[in-house]
C-alpha cells in the first residue's frame, strides 16, 4: 500500500503555488476595475513578448525569422549541457579540466561575437 | 599521461583550429574585399601544417609513443600519411575557388574558415583510435561540408545540392552512431585496441550488427554503392570549386578511417568484414562504371567515376594484408591527383561571362579553341582509365597485384574488366575534344582566360600524372608501407 | 524486472521507426529533420543503457557528445533549409527535383 502522507508536501506546495497564481490574476483585474482605470485599448489588448496572434489557426506559417532565433537558440543551449558534468567534477579534474572548459567557452564566444556582428541577432 | 607530449604531437590540429578562429572573426569585421587576404592565410597554414606533420612524419614516432591523449588519438605514419593528402588537396582547392566566387560576387571570408575547419575535422578522424574521436571527427567535418555544398546561396541547385547532402549525411552518421553504440555495448568499450580484445572469438548477432551498421554508415560517407545514390545530385549541384574538394580530401579521410577501424578495431573479425568490403568494391566499380555512360554533364561523369576509383580504393582493404593497405594508399594519392586535376580542368572551362561550359557538347573541338588544357584533360583522363604509359596505370597495376598475391584472384578479374568498360566515358572525353566539329562559332563560346593559380594546380597536377610520375614510385613505396606497417602494428 | 534487452528493443523499435520517416515520409522536410532526431535518440538510450548495464561511464560520456552534435547538425539542417525556402517559396519533398540524372 502506497503511504499517501508523504506526498503531503507536494500537496501543500500545490494549493499555495494554486493560490498565489490566482491571486497574481486576478488581484490586478480587480483592482482596475474597481478603482476605474479600465480602459481596453487595441495595443494594450496586443500578445507581449509572444511574437504573433495566439489565437488563430496554428497551422498557418510564420515568418521563417523564427527558424533563426531557434538555430542560435539551439546551439548555446545545448552545449551549456557540457557545464554540469564539469561543474560537478571540478574536484577531480583539476586545472586541466577549468582550463579545458575556458578554452571551450572562448570558442563558444569567438561564435556568438561573429553571430553578433554579421547581425544574426538582429530582428529586422 | 603527459599532456606536453599529446599537445605536441597535435600541433597541426592546434595550429589549423586557432587560425581558423582568428580568420572567422576577422571575415566578420574587414569588409568583404578582405576575403582573399584570409583565403591566403588559410592557404599559409595549411601550408604550415604539412610541414609541421611532415617533421613528424619524419621524426618516425610509432606504437604507443604516438597516443596522444590517454590513446584517444593515434599520431603514427598512416595518419601522418592521409593528413600529408588531405592538408594538400585542401590547399589545392584553396587555390582555384576564389576567383569562380568572384565572378558571380559570392565569395566570402567564411570559406577558406570552413575549410580549415574541415581540414582540423578530417586529421582528427584519420588519427582517431577511439569511437569518440572517430565521431567528432567525421561530424566537424561533415557539418562543414554541409554548409559549403550550399555556399552559393543565390543558386537553387546549390541549396538543393546542400540539402540532399545534409539528409542523406545525416542518416549516414546516424546509421553509423547506431553501429558503434551496438559494439560499445557488446565490447564493453569505446577504445579500438580493447574492441579488437573484447570481440576475438566468435562473434555474437549484436556486435555482427554493429560492425555492419558502421561499415554501412562509413560506405555512405565514401559514397560507395549500394549509399551511393547522394553523390551525383551533390556533384552536380554544389558549385564546382566545393565539388573539387569533396572529391578530395574528404574521401581521403573517410577511406583512412575506414581502413584504421576495419583494422585496429575490427582486426580479428576479418572474415566477417571481407565479404561486404569485397561485395561493396565489386558493385562500387560496375555501378560507377555502367552509370557514367549515357551522362551529359561532365560533373555526373566525375561523379560516377570517384563511385568507380572507391571501389578499386576497397579491392585494397579487401586484401586484409599490410601489402593491400599499402597498395590502397598509394592509388588514392594518385586518386586524389588525378580528381583533382580533372576537376581543376572543368573549373577552368567557362566562358567570358563565367557561364561554365559543363556538358559534352560545350567541350566539342577543345583541341582547337585551347589545346593545353585539351591535352592536358587527355593526360588525365587517360590516366583515370589507366592507359600504360601514364602514371593512373600504375595506381590499378599495384592494386590488382596485392588483390592477387591476397588469392583474390576473381574480384582482379572483375576489376579489370570494369575497368575496360570504364574507359569507355574517359575516351569519349578525348574523342569529343579533338574529334568533334566545334559548336557554332560565336563569341560567347570562347572558353575565356584562367588565372595563374589554375594553370598551375592543372599543370602540377597533369605533370605528376605523366610517365614522369613513375620517378616518385620509390618514396611513395616507401612511405606507403611505413604507414601500413604503423596499423599492423598493434595487430 | 526491466534488464539491458529492453533498452535494446526500445532503441531498436526507435531507430526503425527513424529510418522509415526518412524513406516513407513524401511530405515535409522537417519531418526528416525529426526523423533524423529520433535515430540519434535510439543511439543515446543504447548508449546510455549499456552505459548502465557495463557500470562504465564511457557511454554516457559519449552519449553528451552525441547530445550536442545532434543539436548543432539540426541548427545547420535548419539553416539550409531557410536559404532553400527563401529560394523555393516551399519545402515540399516533392518538389526537391532540380538535380535528376
Amino acid at each position: 500500500m502506497v503511504d499517501l502522507s508523504q506526498y503531503l508536501p507536494i500537496l501543500i506546495f500545490l494549493v499555495i503555488a494554486l493560490g498565489l497564481s490566482t491571486l497574481f490574476v486576478f488581484l490586478p483585474m480587480a483592482t482596475a476595475r474597481l478603482t476605474g482605470v479600465y480602459n481596453p485599448t487595441a495595443e494594450k489588448l496586443s500578445e507581449y513578448e509572444c511574437g504573433f496572434p495566439a489565437f488563430e489557426d496554428a497551422r498557418s506559417q510564420f515568418d521563417v525569422k523564427f527558424y533563426l532565433v531557434a538555430i542560435s537558440f539551439i546551439i548555446f543551449d545545448l552545449e551549456a549541457a557540457f557545464l554540469f558534468p564539469w561543474a560537478v567534477s571540478l574536484g577531480v579534474t583539476g586545472w586541466v579540466g577549468w582550463t579545458g572548459m575556458m578554452i571551450f567557452l572562448g570558442i563558444l564566444a569567438i561564435g556568438l561575437a561573429y553571430e553578433w556582428k554579421i547581425g544574426a541577432l538582429d530582428w529586422d | 599521461m603527459n599532456f606536453a607530449t599529446s599537445l605536441m604531437l597535435i600541433g597541426a590540429e592546434l595550429g589549423l583550429c586557432l587560425v581558423a578562429l582568428v580568420l572567422l572573426l576577422l571575415s566578420a569585421w574587414l569588409p568583404r574585399a578582405a576575403a582573399r587576404v584570409l583565403t591566403i592565410a588559410a592557404a599559409s597554414a595549411l601550408a604550415g601544417a604539412s610541414i609541421y606533420t611532415l617533421a613528424l612524419l619524419l621524426n618516425g614516432t610509432a606504437g604507443p609513443d604516438a597516443n596522444a591523449f590517454g590513446a584517444l588519438l593515434r599520431l603514427d605514419a598512416f595518419s601522418a600519411v592521409a593528413k600529408l593528402l588531405i592538408y594538400l588537396s585542401t590547399f589545392a582547392c584553396l587555390v582555384v575557388t576564389p576567383s569562380f566566387f568572384e565572378r558571380r560576387g559570392q565569395y566570402r571570408g567564411e570559406y577558406p574558415v570552413l575549410l580549415l575547419f574541415n581540414a582540423v575535422g578530417m586529421s582528427l578522424l584519420v588519427s582517431a583510435t577511439d569511437l569518440m574521436t572517430l565521431y567528432i571527427g567525421l561530424e566537424l567535418s561533415s557539418l562543414s561540408s554541409y554548409i559549403l555544398a550550399s555556399f552559393a546561396r543565390s543558386d537553387m541547385r546549390s541549396a538543393e545540392a546542400g540539402l540532399k547532402y545534409f539528409i542523406l549525411g545525416g542518416l549516414a552518421s546516424g546509421i553509423l552512431l547506431y553501429g558503434m553504440s551496438l559494439v560499445y555495448g557488446f565490447a564493453g568499450s569505446t577504445n579500438f585496441d580493447a574492441i579488437r580484445t573484447a570481440l576475438a572469438g566468435e562473434l555474437g548477432t549484436g556486435a555482427l550488427f554493429g560492425i555492419v551498421l558502421v561499415f554501412a554508415g562509413l560506405a555512405f560517407k565514401i559514397s560507395a554503392v549500394p549509399f551511393h545514390m547522394w553523390t551525383p545530385d551533390v556533384y552536380d549541384g554544389a558549385p564546382t570549386p566545393v565539388t573539387t574538394f569533396f572529391a578530395g580530401a574528404p574521401k581521403i579521410a573517410a577511406v583512412a578511417i575506414l581502413t584504421r577501424l576495419s583494422f585496429s578495431a575490427f582486426g580479428e573479425q576479418f572474415a566477417a568484414w571481407q565479404q561486404i568490403v569485397a561485395f561493396v568494391a565489386l558493385a562500387s566499380i560496375v555501378v560507377g562504371a555502367l552509370g557514367a555512360i549515357g551522362q551529359e554533364n561532365l560533373k555526373r561523369v566525375l561523379a560516377y567515376s570517384s563511385i568507380n576509383n572507391v571501389g578499386f580504393l576497397l579491392i585494397g582493404l579487401a586484401t586484409g594484408t599490410a601489402a593491400g593497405v599499402s597498395a590502397m594508399l598509394i592509388y588514392l594519392a594518385i586518386y586524389a591527383v588525378m580528381t583533382l586535376g580533372s576537376f581543376v580542368a572543368l573549373l577552368m572551362l567557362h566562358d567570358a561571362d563565367g557561364v561554365p561550359m559543363e556538358t559534352f557538347g560545350s567541350i566539342a573541338g577543345l583541341a582547337q579553341r585551347k589545346p593545353a588544357l585539351a591535352w592536358a584533360l587527355l593526360v588525365l583522363m587517360f590516366s583515370l582509365a589507366g592507359i600504360p604509359p601514364l602514371f593512373g596505370f600504375y595506381a590499378k597495376l599495384v592494386v590488382f597485384q596485392a588483390a592477387v598475391d591476397a588469392g583474390l584472384i576473381a574480384l582482379a578479374t572483375v576489376g579489370i574488366a570494369a575497368s575496360v568498360i570504364g574507359a569507355f566515358y574517359y575516351i569519349k572525353f578525348v574523342k569529343v575534344m579533338f574529334f568533334d566539329a566545334r559548336p557554332s562559332s560565336d563569341a560567347r563560346a570562347e572558353v575565356a582566360r584562367n588565372p595563374a593559380g589554375h594553370w598551375s594546380v592543372l599543370a602540377a597536377s597533369t605533370v605528376l600524372l605523366s610517365p614522369l610520375g613513375f620517378l616518385l614510385t620509390p618514396a611513395m613505396e616507401r612511405w606507403a608501407a611505413a604507414a601500413a606497417s604503423a596499423l599492423f602494428l598493434t595487430a | 524486472m526491466i534488464g539491458i534487452e529492453h533498452y535494446v528493443v526500445v532503441s531498436a523499435i526507435l531507430f526503425v521507426l527513424g529510418v522509415l520517416g526518412i524513406f516513407l515520409n513524401r511530405k515535409n522536410v522537417i519531418v526528416i529533420l525529426m526523423a533524423i532526431e529520433l535515430i540519434l535518440l535510439a543511439v543515446n538510450i543504447n548508449l546510455v543503457g549499456f552505459s548502465a548495464f557495463l557500470g562504465d561511464l564511457t557511454g554516457q560520456i559519449f552519449a553528451m557528445f552525441v547530445l550536442t552534435v545532434a543539436a548543432a547538425e539540426a541548427a545547420i539542417g535548419l539553416a539550409i533549409l531557410v536559404i532553400y525556402y527563401r529560394g523555393r517559396g516551399t519545402i515540399a519533398i516533392d518538389d526537391v527535383d532540380r538535380l535528376k540524372d
